[in-house]
């Protein structure tokens, strides 16, 4: 991955590629090369899924497409929605979206074609997404989007919490350790992003904001949103939080997701290490392919942009895990 | 072709043109002082100018390894996908200022986009520093174009005195000599013709 990172430009960073198992990669025409090669990984990688899926047998089957395909799905949501909130096109909303079929929602045609929010949620009632419909309410009192977006990645954890409720308790404790280690975080940096913003008067509620955490308290959550010293506030989590959140004291908040990943590398390596053939294995395969994509896309735009090895390469995982 | 073709050597023409001749060099004393006025104007502007331009450079610095870091973090889709969210914009006026009767645009911000909330806190961090500095940038593009103008103006301002220096004055002066000259001989004449007149009378007696 290192000499990836130094390649000296996007057609090298190609020609790279080509000598590794994903092969010769071909951009599309008349879009942006680093997103076209984004969309190149994402594809590779759920053909990877595919594979796995298709020789596992059907209950880690059934997981594993349920932690990832509705993992891509919550991100194809998510822009859904953001593109109807900001008025763009369906075309432009249906560009920015995950190369993949639809796994618990409608068509994403129909989603980005509905006329508003509201007919977005309406849309989603009666799927796996429908309890985003209750925070409509919630979207409309403070006329932004993060109320639907934060709902959504509750309702995938929560989903895939209870599915490896089904799995055997060493199978089950890496799972859930990823998702809520993620969840945790991602509640964290959008209480202090909340701590920055103005609050909306008398009718801001901090606690309509986390329905559900983990290792991170509601009550440290909401101190945080109310702008408690970040620093203490960060100590007081212990490991791994307070590592993984470390950088945020110099302001360098893109380091804390390459720290979050580094961290479920390090859990699922770990978790793998006492059986070479298990669920964990198959599971840690699929979580190192996917931090491997999430690297190379950063490659990818960084050759873009003409960017060095060494100004970009602490936010890349695998070169510093291996 | 001579400056005094065509020149009346009157009394009365005389008279104006050394009227003319003291408003004009009045005139260039003025445009040598506003001259001088817009030299140390723009040294001290240039200057200036260095100076806020490498602040502005380390911040842009700054700013753009904070959205480097953004993009790495999320993926350009992603990050593409946030920046189109952004639903308000910046609105800005322009408007006429002067300094030393040179004219340059000044920019009235009308509004300022708003980001708060909207964006993943990475991008949000990146897009904070970016704001920080945009007014910066917007006073700077005004200053560097203040500086602009003023030098033209310069320019021009040097260009008339060099004119009225070099060209105009020293041939109003010439017209000037001429024309007291040719009045002079005219005297001159005047008093030979009456001497002579004057002889011939008294030898006539």
């Amino acid at each position: 991955m290192r000499t990836i990172a130094s390649t000296d430009s996007v057609e090298d960073f190609i020609s790279q590629i080509a000598q590794t198992p994903y092969g010769q990669v071909t951009l599309e025409p008349d879009v942006n090369p680093s997103i076209s090669l984004e969309r190149v990984f994402y594809r590779k990688f759920i053909e990877r899924i595919v594979k796995i899926v298709d020789i596992v047998p059907s209950d880690i089957g059934d997981l594993l497409q349920t932690y990832y395909y509705m993992r891509f799905e919550t991100l194809n949501l998510d822009r859904i929605i953001r593109g109807k909130f900001s008025d763009a096109t369906p075309a432009e909303i249906q560009a920015n979206l995950v190369p993949m079929m639809p796994y618990r929602a409608p068509s994403y045609q129909a989603l980005s074609e509905a006329a508003d929010i509201d007919a977005l949620l309406e849309l989603l009632k009666g799927t796996a997404y429908n309890p985003i419909a209750e925070k409509l309410s919630v979207y409309k009192q403070y006329d932004a989007i993060w109320p639907l977006q934060l709902e959504l990645q509750h309702i995938y954890s929560l989903t895939i919490l209870r599915r490896v409720e089904k799995l055997p308790r060493s199978q089950r404790r890496m799972v859930s350790k990823i998702v809520e280690l993620e969840a945790d975080i991602e509640n964290f940096l959008i209480a202090v992003k909340q701590s920055r913003a103005p609050k909306e008067g008398e009718g801001f509620k901090p606690e309509e904001m986390f329905d559900a955490t983990y290792g991170i308290s509601k009550d440290i959550l909401h101190m945080v949103v109310e702008g408690a010293d970040l620093r203490d506030s960060v100590e007081s989590l212990g490991e791994p939080f307070s590592s993984i959140l470390a950088p945020m004291y110099e302001g360098d908040v893109a380091l804390i997701r390459t720290n979050l990943r580094s961290q479920i590398h390090r859990t699922v390596n770990e978790a793998r290490a006492g059986n070479d053939f298990g669920f964990n294995t198959i599971m840690a395969y699929l979580v190192f392919s996917e931090l491997e994509k999430d690297d190379l896309v950063g490659i990818a735009w960084a050759k873009e942009q003409g960017l060095q090895g060494e100004e970009f390469i602490k936010y890349l995982v695998v070169p510093n895990v291996s | 072709m001579s400056s005094t073709s065509g020149v009346r050597p009157t009394k009365g023409y005389l008279m104006e043109m050394q009227r003319s001749i003291v408003f004009i060099e009045r005139g260039t004393e003025f445009l040598k002082l506003k001259r001088d006025h817009l030299a140390k104007e723009l040294s001290e502007s240039i200057e200036v100018l260095r100076g806020r331009r490498r602040l502005l450079l380390e911040s842009l610095g700054e700013a753009y390894k904070a959205v480097q870091a953004a993009y790495l973090s999320l993926g350009p889709t992603e990050v593409e996908s946030q920046a189109n969210s952004i639903r308000s914009t910046l609105d800005i006026d322009l408007l006429p200022k002067s300094v030393m009767g040179v004219q340059y645009p000044y920019i009235k911000i009308l509004n300022k986009p708003k980001i708060e909330g909207e964006l993943d806190i990475t991008l949000s961090y990146a897009s904070d520093k970016v704001y920080s500095i945009l007014e910066e940038i917007i006073r700077l593009a005004e200053f560097e174009s203040r500086v602009e103008r003023i030098a033209d103006e310069l320019g021009r301002t040097n260009r008339k005195v060099n004119a009225l220096e070099n060209t105009v004055i020293p041939d109003m002066k010439a017209v000037i000599k001429y024309i007291q000259d040719k009045l002079d001989e005219e005297q001159m004449e005047d008093l030979v013709r009456i001497k002579l007149i004057g002889g011939a009378l008294a030898s006539e007696k």
